[in-house]
């Protein structure tokens, strides 16, 4: 009971600020510029090829990659601002264990992640749709195919935002928080892929493809473990963090 | 008044940073039903104290707790200790409503509980403005308000006074003063030594991370006697050989201290020496404060920032 006590005032946390409008517009506005791709855009010859199949299609509307970045940020924005505001102590004072209190909040990211992943997705494949109206080529993606994409892309957005707000509680900054979860999503995987060949098919990008169905460098279930552990990792270290240091 | 047994203990508090120590070896209590003012300088320990009792910081060795538990020990800590340790805790993009609904939401506290805390500290009129818009002393309000949330029996506040105005501070003396008078613990931090003269019924004051004096604030005010004689320095002389602590006044006027007044006057007398008066000495707190903490020893100094403190 306490435990649904403390997420919902987490929830609440996340709900009463003009952030998740911020991040819903950054959706919208991908999705526009989606929309005026598919529209619009062509390949080198001229054609329209790059829309032509179901599994085109399905590349276009996969969002998870989107996802798991947009929702790292949110992550680590909402809980690096809570140190930042100092609002943290009211957290710490309400949930003197600092570890439930650290999870609950991590349980909140994980649902609103996931709603972004799955709002972000939504938005995607209504505008590829919308796109594609003004193409010669019909929405082709499978009822099952289109139910992945949106999995893949709330599983992502859950996966990041757990991953942000571990840096979150981690860095405590808000500037260091999102240069963080930048590096850790985005600069890290590629150099790696770099050094070591072998790793390119365990960064985050490979494993939302994976999981979204338009990669198969591993199975899916590998997939979504690997992204899990993604996020498990830097969210421990954050865990583990806070319960070492003061709190302010 | 039926008296809690949530009585603050802090026992030989120590907390290091480096080889520096923030807190030293700081004992003290802190009595149900009354008001005890927190008193130190800046950099004294005493935020580092509250949140230590709030379990916000470690301690570096010692305890300290509330009812005999520590803030995490306690099966129901928000119904127990109401604290405002941060005046700018806040999100600025939350309303001051949203803000006590997150802690209502947490602590199970019925959600029309919100709105008579807001009442409660004048904040109803700006409920739904964002808290980045408040002023300090709104601020200062919605804070109060978040530690009296679930009405707990002991209450934690770090400088609570600053930026009010003086409706506000009247407001808040009269809510502490009354707290108290029900039985609660109150544990006030100020450097407003005017504000703490009038609602503290205890102080306990610390310099340097260590226990300078406590006390009620009374008896501590009125542990000096004045005596006036023709011959100071004779009885400077006796006073201190009887264990006397012996300021001048003036030239003729003495301030003696760890001594009655029976004791100083039968010393005078076994003397042979003359005296022209002997009275109870009260002090302000303000001189008490630094007499206490040794700052005098640096006029103009820092004293002159905690005169314009204790005159706002």
């Amino acid at each position: 009971m306490n435990w649904l006590r403390i997420v919902r005032a987490e929830l609440r946390k996340l709900t009463s600020t003009t952030m998740p409008l911020v991040f819903f517009i950054v959706l919208v506005v991908i999705g526009a510029a989606t929309a005026t791709a598919v529209a619009f855009g062509t390949d080198m010859d001229g054609s329209k090829t790059f829309l032509s199949t179901a599994a085109d299609q399905q590349s276009l509307m996969a969002f998870a990659a989107n996802a798991l970045v947009i929702a790292g940020l949110f992550g680590a924005i909402a809980v690096s601002r809570e140190y930042g505001h100092g609002t943290v102590v009211l957290t710490f004072l309400t949930t003197p264990h600092r570890s439930q209190a650290v999870l609950s909040q991590f349980a909140a990211a994980f649902v609103a992640g996931s709603m972004l992943g799955l709002v972000g997705a939504g938005i995607s494949a209504g505008s590829v749709a919308v796109g594609l109206t003004a193409t010669e080529y019909g929405f082709m993606l499978s009822v099952a195919d289109l139910l992945r994409v949106l999995v893949a892309s709330a599983l992502a957005g859950a996966a990041g935002a757990v991953l942000g707000a571990g840096i979150g509680a981690l860095v405590r900054n808000t500037g260091g928080a999102v240069t963080g979860t930048i590096l850790l999503l985005i600069i890290v995987p590629p150099l790696a892929v770099q050094m070591v060949s072998e790793t390119a098919s365990w960064v985050p990008n490979t494993l939302t493809n994976v999981v979204s169905g338009i990669d198969n460098a591993v199975g899916a279930g590998a997939a979504i473990l690997a992204l899990a552990l993604w996020a498990i990792l830097p969210a421990g270290i954050g865990l583990v963090s806070v319960n070492r240091r003061d709190v302010v | 008044m039926k008296q809690n047994q949530f009585r603050i203990s802090v026992e030989n508090l120590t907390k290091s940073y480096g080889d520096a120590p923030a807190v030293d070896d700081l004992s003290f209590v802190v009595q149900p039903g009354r008001v005890t003012g927190f008193l130190g300088p800046n950099g004294a320990g005493k935020s580092t104290t509250m949140k230590i009792l709030l379990g916000l910081a470690s301690a570096t060795s010692g305890r300290a707790t509330i009812g005999g538990l520590t803030y995490g020990e306690l099966p129901d800590p928000t119904g127990t200790v109401g604290a405002a340790v941060e005046s700018d805790a806040f999100h600025p993009g939350r309303s001051g409503r949203n803000h006590l609904r997150i802690l209502a939401d947490a602590t199970g506290t019925p959600a029309e509980r919100v709105d008579e805390v807001l009442e409660l500290v004048e904040l109803s009129h700006a409920a739904n403005r964002h808290a980045g818009a408040y002023s300090l002393g709104m601020k200062q309000r919605l804070a109060l308000g978040a530690a009296l949330l679930c009405d707990p029996p002991v209450l934690v506040l770090d400088e609570p006074g600053n930026g009010l105005d003086p409706q506000g501070i009247r407001t808040l003396r009269a809510l502490l003063r009354e707290r108290a008078a029900q039985g609660n613990t109150v544990l006030v931090s100020s450097h407003l030594l005017g504000e703490v003269e009038q609602l503290a019924d205890d102080v306990v004051v610390v310099n340097q991370g260590r226990l300078v004096t406590q006390g009620p604030l009374d008896e501590l005010r009125q542990s000096a006697s004045r005596v006036r004689t023709p011959a100071p320095d004779q009885l400077r002389i006796t006073l201190e050989g009887a264990g006397g602590v012996v300021e001048a006044e003036d030239a003729e006027t003495l301030v003696v201290r760890s001594m009655s007044l029976d004791e100083i006057g039968e010393s005078a007398f076994n003397a042979g020496i003359a005296l022209h008066e002997l009275s109870h000495h009260t002090d302000s707190l303000e001189d008490r404060f630094f007499a206490w903490t040794g700052e005098d020893d640096e006029p103009g100094t820092q004293r002159r920032s905690y005169e314009l403190a204790s005159h706002r």
